[in-house]
């Protein structure tokens, strides 16, 4: 057996799939094969169980659960995960990790966000020119698009990333996308 | 040592006594198989719990202390001060509570259900007694309340004691599983709206709005230096009815700057609904402004 070939043998991982609903069961049997997996009955042995909805009690093998919350499971997944992220998740806790969905319910009830200080606020025209960075246009395509100077786009760049306290611009897209300032105030 | 004397053993039994108490106080909520989450009777047939772990049913079946299994429907619910209503086909029997107030330091016990018809019991003191707070969702709680008691996922929704067995709340799980009480009043204030109406209505502008510095030349006339830049407006709405567009920076409504978003939340209660507001904006350079009429904000 030559090593790659002994590499794919390894990553065909048994799932012992657990789905009450016989729909489901079929539809997520289809979408293991498909990605390559073993799939087996739940009580068969195997390197990791996949669980529609309730934990199995009592099951001792690493885990995914589809649509719970049960904080003692390695694998948490929405009820509705696609193909993709069953496939990313399964991997990851076979692997020995813990996967989280980042679901809106787990940040709590909290309080309104303030309004920013004056300090890190962005204006009018800097908003826009952030928005360019995001889409990925270059100082020059940007001053073509707002109509303004290379000189002015460099300018506004500069004053964006000291209030934003970045040095590149895939920082100030990464902080643009995470930072409080930037989420959506609803009226 | 006499029995007398034992101090810990007093405060335990003490605990106990408001353990036994709180039992009938709670019921778990079933939300699937073997999973609950709790809910606090607040009349002999209603119950109440944390809306955002509440699933979107209309009918839940209940464990009762002892065991007893009570269907119940759900009659209203607020996201703005995450509070639920359920309605119980048949009363259960609850003692009357007092509501207390909270002090930072002192001794809560947070109660729970454990689905087999018991109570849970957490206990620990109150960190934080602070004043009024609106919710990310708009809705005003009376007091903020935080505890230093960690909960298990089933136990939100319980009800907090103090050591004379005062009410000072409901339980909900904040950002980082901090442990938040609703306090005894604003349950006072929702329940009875949400049993008659289902929902607590707020005033609605259809805009959403993003934090932007005022331009430097134009901080004078504006009279500050910060307001929300309009980035969508929905079709129909009170602010695209009264002409307000994308890229208008909104400075005040009805004379609350938006600097403060609190002042704005307060601005739009129940009570604004049909009323004319002002807007004041800067549009092209100039400050301007246009009267909007609050609707109410649909329910998404």
């Amino acid at each position: 057996m030559t090593g790659a070939s002994k590499v794919l043998t390894e990553a065909r991982l048994r799932v012992a799939l657990s789905a009450s609903d016989s729909l489901r069961h079929r539809a997520l049997s289809r979408l293991l094969i498909d990605a390559g997996y073993i799939v087996v009955d739940v009580h068969d042995l195997a390197d990791i169980v996949l669980a529609d909805g309730d934990f199995i009690a009592g099951e001792k093998r690493p885990t995914v659960i589809l649509g719970d919350s049960d904080q003692s499971v390695s694998g948490l997944l929405p009820r509705h995960a696609d193909a993709h992220q069953i496939d990313a998740a399964l991997r990851a806790v076979a692997a020995g990790l813990v996967v989280r969905p980042p679901a809106a319910k787990e940040t709590g009830f909290a309080p309104m966000n303030e309004v920013p200080d004056v300090e890190g606020l962005l204006t009018p025209r800097e908003v826009e020119v952030l928005s360019a960075i995001m889409d990925g246009l270059t100082n020059k395509l940007i001053a073509r698009k707002l109509d303004i100077s290379l000189h002015t786009v460099k300018f506004h760049v500069e004053s964006v990333f000291r209030k934003l306290g970045v040095g590149t611009r895939a920082e100030a897209v990464a902080k643009a996308l995470d930072s409080n300032h930037f989420k959506m105030i609803k009226l | 040592m006499t029995e007398q004397a034992n101090i810990l053993a007093q405060f335990s039994n003490a605990l106990i006594e408001s353990n036994v108490a709180a039992n009938a106080r709670v019921a778990a909520i079933q939300i699937t198989t073997g999973r609950y989450i709790t809910g606090s009777l607040w009349r002999s047939d209603v119950v109440i719990t944390s809306e955002q772990s509440l699933p979107g049913r209309e009918e839940f079946d209940l464990m009762a202390a002892g065991g007893a299994t009570v269907k119940a429907k759900t009659v209203g619910r607020d996201v703005g001060t995450n509070l639920a209503v359920l309605k119980l086909e048949e009363p259960l029997s609850a003692a009357n509570v007092v509501s207390a107030g909270a002090h930072v330091g002192a001794l809560a016990v947070a109660f729970g259900a454990d689905g087999g018809g018991h109570a849970t019991a957490r206990l620990g003191v109150v960190n934080t007694v602070a004043s009024e707070w609106y919710s990310s969702y708009g809705g005003r709680i009376e007091q903020k309340i935080v505890l230093d008691i960690e909960l298990a996922r089933s136990e939100e929704g319980g009800p907090v004691f103090d050591a004379s067995r005062g009410l000072l709340g409901m339980t909900t799980f904040g950002p980082r599983r901090q442990v938040l009480v609703i306090p005894t009043a604003t349950i006072e204030r929702i329940v009875p709206i949400l049993l008659r109406h289902g929902r607590i209505a707020r005033g609605w502008l259809g805009v959403a709005l993003r934090p932007v510095a005022v331009p430097e030349a134009l901080e004078k006339a504006a009279g500050q230096s910060s307001g929300l830049m309009v980035m969508s407006l929905t079709d129909g709405g009170p602010a695209a009815n009264a002409g307000i567009v994308a890229g208008d920076i909104i400075l005040s409504v009805d004379g609350a700057s938006t600097r403060r978003m609190r002042n704005i939340t307060a601005r739009l209660g129940a009570e604004s609904i049909g009323r004319g507001v002002d807007l004041r904006f800067i549009r092209g350079g100039a400050v301007t402004s246009r009267q909007a009429t609050i609707t109410e904000r649909p329910s998404s």
